[in-house]
C-alpha cells in the first residue's frame, strides 16, 4: 500500500507540508491513512543492526521479569497495576518482539508500539533507578519512538512538532523576525519600570548567552521579559542569539534523531558565533536535557559537552541569590505552603535538585517548605512528560496520568506549586483544569521579581 | 487624532457596546477600525488545541474554524462595517491580553477600545495573573477605551470630558489625552480629583486644606497647558477616588472620562479590588479611557 498523503515515511521538510498537515483536523485523515501504512521490514531491520547499541541489546537480553521495576512506574500505579504497564512488559512486548522478528511485523504491530511507546511511557527514566539491572525504559522507549518514527507510525502532533523544528527550527511557528521583534518589544514595555533594561541581540562576547522555548516568544513573552529583569537587576553583562535561541525539542519526543541534531548545532553555532563565556536556558526540563544532557551526542562531541558550560536556569538563579547578585526582600517572601515540582528532565538527567531547593531557601519563609513524597530524583513525572501533554489521540491517558501528580499535591496539602519547566507548568494548570482541586503554579522568574530587593538606582525615578 | 482604532471584541454581546463607540468615531474621523478577536487560549502544551474565549471549549483552530469566526464577526459586525471607510477582521490565538497588544503594535494603533471583560479565561488566569483589562491598559502604548455597558455607548459624540488625575507621571499622559480630544472634539473639559480620604481620619478643617492645595496643585500643574483652550473647569472633592469619579462625571453629564493607569500591581486579588480605574469602568455610565505612556496621545 503506498503511503498516504500525511502518514507517512517521510518526515515534514517544507511550511506548505506542514501546513497541510495542520489543516488534517486533529489528524483524522493522517490517522486513517495509519492504517493502510506498510512496514518496510528490511528497512526497519537494517536499522536495527545498525543503531541498536549494544547496551540496549544487554538490556533486553538480560531482564530477569522480576517484575522489581513495576511499582516505580507512575503510569502502572494510575492505571490499576495491570500487566501491561509493568514498564519490562511494556519494552519486551514492542521493542524486544521487534527484534526477535527482525523486524518482520505487520501494521497492527506498529499500532500497538506506537500507542505503548507514546502513551504508556513518557521517557522519566524513574524505572531505571529501581531495577536492580539499571534497565532504563525511558532510554529503551526513546529508541523505540525513532525506530517508529522512520516508518510513519507516529502520533500526529508529534510529526507536526518535528516538522515545525524542521521548517522554522523551533516547536512553533516563530520566525526569526518574529524573534527579535519580540525582544524589542518586550524590552520596550518594560523600560518604564526597568530604567535602562535591554534585551540584547546577537551581542558578541557577552558572559552570558541566553536561550528559550518557543512558546514564550509565541504565547508568553512576559517570561523573555522577566529573564531580561532578573538579568539586568543582577548586573550580568547578556545576549539572546537572533539565530540558535530556541532550545526545546519536540524532535525528541518525536524520535525524529536528524531534526535533533539539525536543531542543537543550530543553537551550538550561535555558540560558536557568539562566544559568550556561558549559555543559560529557560525554565524547561526537555529543554535542557536536549541541548545540555543529549545535544552534545547527537551533535557528536567527543566530549560529550556543549560547546560552552550550558547551565539550566536554576543554576543560574541559585548562583545570583547565593551570590548577592540578587536579593531578596525577607519580608516578601513566601508565606504559605507551597511545594516544589522536580522536572525529570533535569532532576533524574542531571542531578540537580538541591540546587532548587536552595532557591527556594531564599524565597520562601523558613517553615513553608512542603516536599512531595517522593521527591528529588525520586519524583514522579508531572504526568504529561515525553510528548504525552500535546498528543490529542491519548488526551483521556494522559487524564489518568495527571492523577499521580495529583495525589501529591494534595498530599502536601499546599494551594501553590512551583514548577520550573514548561512542560510540567503545562500539565499542572491541565491537572487543575481537569480535577479542579484548587492550585496556583508558578515559575520561579515572576515569583521572584515580586520579591526582588532592588538597588534604589536600578528603580524608575520618584514622581 | 485617531487614524487606526483596535477594537478588541470576543464578538460577545457584552462587546457590543464597545464595538458601537469604535465604529462611532471612526466614521466621525474617517479612521480603519481592526476588528481583533483572539478565538482561544492556547492550552495542551504544543497542541493545535485551544479553549474557546467565549465559551471555554476545548477547539482544534483550523482554516475551517478560523473561517468560521470571521464569518461569525462579519455578520455581527455587518452594518457598522459597511458604514465607515476602513474595516478588516484580524483573528488569531493566543493569551488576550497579549494578543491585543501584539496586535496594537503591529498595526499601530491610536487607540484600543475593549468591553470590560474581553474573554478572561479563569484558567489562564490562574497561572498568569491580571485581567486582560489590567494587562492591556497598564503595558498599551496607545490610550484604552473601555466601554462597559452597552448604554454608556454614546449616541451623540463627545460633549463633556472628565479628566480625573492622581497627579502621577501617567497621569500627566492621560491629561495630555484628555486636552487634545476636548480640542478636537469641542468638548468642555472638567480637570477633577478626588482626596483620598478612605481609611483616614482627618478633620473637617485639614480636609478643606487638603482640597484647597489640591485646587492649587491642580493649577498650578495643568494651568500653564491648557494654550488657548478655555471650555475648562477645576474640581476638587474628598472621598473614595472611583466613588467621587463616578459621581462626578455623572453630575457633569461626561461622555467621556479619562484617567491614567500607572498600577504595578497586577494580582488580580490585590489590584483589581482597589484598582480605581477598574471601579470606574464597571461604574460608569460613559467609556473610560486609561492612559499609561506617553505615545499616541
Ligand atoms: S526490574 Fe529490571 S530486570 Fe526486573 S523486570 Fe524490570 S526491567 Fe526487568
Ligand atoms: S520511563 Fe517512566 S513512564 Fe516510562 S516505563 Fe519507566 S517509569 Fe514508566
Ligand atoms: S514534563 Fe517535567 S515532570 Fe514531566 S517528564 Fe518532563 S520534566 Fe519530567
Amino acid at each position: 500500500m503506498p503511503e498516504g498523503k500525511f502518514c507517512n515515511k517521510t518526515p515534514i521538510n517544507t511550511e506548505e507540508q506542514l501546513k497541510a498537515t495542520l489543516g488534517d483536523k486533529g489528524g483524522k485523515q493522517y490517522y486513517e491513512e495509519m492504517n493502510q501504512l506498510d512496514v518496510d521490514s528490511d528497512k526497519l531491520w537494517a536499522s536495527i543492526q545498525k543503531t541498536m547499541k549494544s547496551r540496549t541489546k544487554t538490556w533486553l537480553e538480560i531482564c530477569a521479569h522480576c517484575g522489581l521495576c513495576a511499582e516505580s512506574c507512575f503510569l502502572y500505579q494510575v492505571n490499576g497495576r495491570v500487566p501491561e504497564q509493568v514498564p519490562s512488559y511494556k519494552i519486551q512486548s514492542t521493542l524486544g518482539v521487534m527484534v526477535k522478528k527482525k523486524g518482520k511485523v505487520d501494521n497492527a504491530f506498529m499500532q500497538m508500539c506506537m500507542e505503548t511507546a507514546w502513551s504508556k511511557c513518557t521517557c522519566c527514566n524513574r524505572c531505571g533507578m529501581y531495577c536492580p539491572l539499571g534497565i532504563d525504559m525511558g532510554v529503551m522507549f526513546s529508541y523505540l519512538r525513532g525506530l517508529l518514527y522512520s516508518q510513519g507510525f507516529v502520533p500526529w502532533e508529534l510529526k507536526i512538532g518535528s516538522g515545525m523544528h524542521r521548517v522554522y527550527r523551533a516547536q512553533m511557528d516563530v520566525t526569526t523576525e518574529d524573534w527579535v521583534e519580540t525582544c524589542e518589544w518586550m524590552a520596550e514595555e518594560n523600560e518604564e519600570d526597568w530604567p535602562g533594561l535591554e534585551i540584547p541581540v546577537d551581542k558578541v562576547g557577552a558572559d552570558i548567552m541566553y536561550t528559550c522555548n518557543a512558546r514564550e516568544p509565541k504565547h508568553y513573552p512576559e517570561d523573555i521579559a522577566e529573564a531580561a529583569i532578573l538579568f539586568h537587576v543582577a548586573g550580568e553583562n547578556w545576549t539572546v542569539p537572533s539565530e540558535g535561541w530556541e532550545q526545546t525539542s519536540l524532535s525528541m519526543f518525536a524520535g525524529d534523531w536528524e531534526c535533533c541534531k539539525d536543531n542543537v548545532l543550530n543553537v551550538y553555532a550561535a555558540l560558536e558565533r557568539l562566544k559568550p563565556k556561558r549559555a543559560i536556558g529557560t525554565e524547561c526540563g526537555h529543554a535542557h536535557r536536549a541541548t545540555v544532557i543529549e545535544g552534545p551526542y547527537w551533535a557528536g562531541r567527543p566530549d560529550g559537552q556543549p560547546p560552552v558550560p550550558y547551565i539550566h536556569y536554576v543554576e543560574w538563579l541559585a548562583e545570583a541569590l547565593r551570590t548577592g547578585k540578587l536579593k531578596i526582600d525577607p519580608t516578601k517572601r513566601i508565606k504559605e505552603p507551597v511545594t516544589l515540582q522536580d522536572s525529570c528532565n533535569y532532576v533524574r538527567n542531571q542531578g540537580l535538585k538541591d540546587v532548587t531547593r536552595e532557591i527556594l531557601s531564599y524565597i520562601v519563609e523558613p517553615g513553608y517548605f512542603v516536599e512531595m513524597a517522593p521527591n528529588k530524583e525520586h519524583n514522579y513525572c508531572c504526568g504529561g512528560g515525553g510528548g504525552f501533554n500535546g498528543i490529542g489521540k491519548y488526551r483521556e491517558q494522559r487524564n489518568v496520568a495527571l492523577r499521580k501528580k495529583m495525589e501529591q499535591i494534595l498530599d502536601t496539602g499546599c494551594k501553590l506549586v512551583i514548577a520550573p519547566c514548561h512542560n510540567c507548568w503545562d500539565a499542572i494548570r491541565d491537572l487543575e483544569e481537569e480535577y479542579k482541586i484548587g492550585i496556583r503554579w508558578s515559575f520561579l522568574k515572576p515569583l521572584v521579581i515580586g520579591m526582588l530587593d532592588v538597588p534604589k538606582h536600578l528603580l524608575p525615578p520618584e514622581e | 487624532m485617531f487614524k487606526k482604532i483596535l477594537l478588541a471584541t470576543s464578538g460577545a454581546p457584552s462587546t457590543f457596546g464597545a464595538a458601537r463607540v469604535a465604529f462611532d468615531m471612526a466614521k466621525r474621523y474617517g479612521a480603519e477600525v481592526v476588528v481583533f478577536n483572539v478565538m482561544g487560549v492556547p492550552t495542551k502544551a504544543f497542541s493545535q488545541v485551544v479553549n474557546d474565549v467565549r465559551t471555554g471549549e476545548e477547539i482544534e483552530v483550523d482554516d475551517e474554524y478560523r473561517a468560521w469566526v470571521e464569518e461569525e464577526l462579519k455578520s455581527t459586525f455587518e452594518k457598522q462595517i459597511e458604514s465607515v471607510e476602513y474595516a478588516k477582521i484580524v483573528t488569531t490565538t493566543g493569551v488576550p491580553s497579549r494578543e491585543i497588544l501584539r496586535a496594537a503594535r503591529a498595526e499601530d494603533a491610536d487607540l484600543i477600545v475593549m468591553g470590560a471583560s474581553s474573554g478572561d479565561s479563569s484558567a489562564y488566569r490562574k497561572g498568569y495573573p491580571g485581567s486582560t483589562l489590567q494587562r492591556v491598559a497598564k503595558a498599551a502604548r496607545c490610550p484604552v477605551m473601555t466601554v462597559h455597558r452597552e448604554t454608556a455607548s454614546y449616541w451623540g459624540g463627545f460633549g463633556n470630558i472628565v479628566f480625573a488625575t492622581d497627579f502621577s507621571k501617567q497621569a500627566e499622559n492621560a491629561f495630555k489625552f484628555a486636552l487634545n480630544s476636548a480640542k478636537e472634539l469641542g468638548c468642555d473639559l472638567t480637570l477633577f480629583h478626588a482626596l483620598d480620604i478612605s481609611g483616614k481620619v482627618l478633620d473637617q478643617n485639614d480636609i478643606e486644606d487638603k482640597l484647597i492645595a489640591a485646587r492649587a496643585r491642580i493649577r498650578e500643574t495643568y494651568g500653564p497647558l491648557m494654550g488657548d483652550f478655555k471650555d475648562f473647569d477645576i474640581e476638587v472633592w474628598e472621598g473614595v477616588p472611583y466613588v467621587e469619579i463616578v459621581k462626578i462625571a455623572r453630575e457633569r453629564s461626561a461622555d467621556l472620562i479619562v484617567l491614567a493607569h500607572h498600577s504595578r500591581e497586577l494580582d488580580p486579588e490585590l489590584a483589581s479590588i482597589g484598582s480605581t480605574l477598574e471601579q470606574v469602568i464597571l461604574r460608569a455610565g460613559c467609556p473610560v479611557v486609561s492612559v499609561s505612556k506617553p505615545d499616541k496621545v
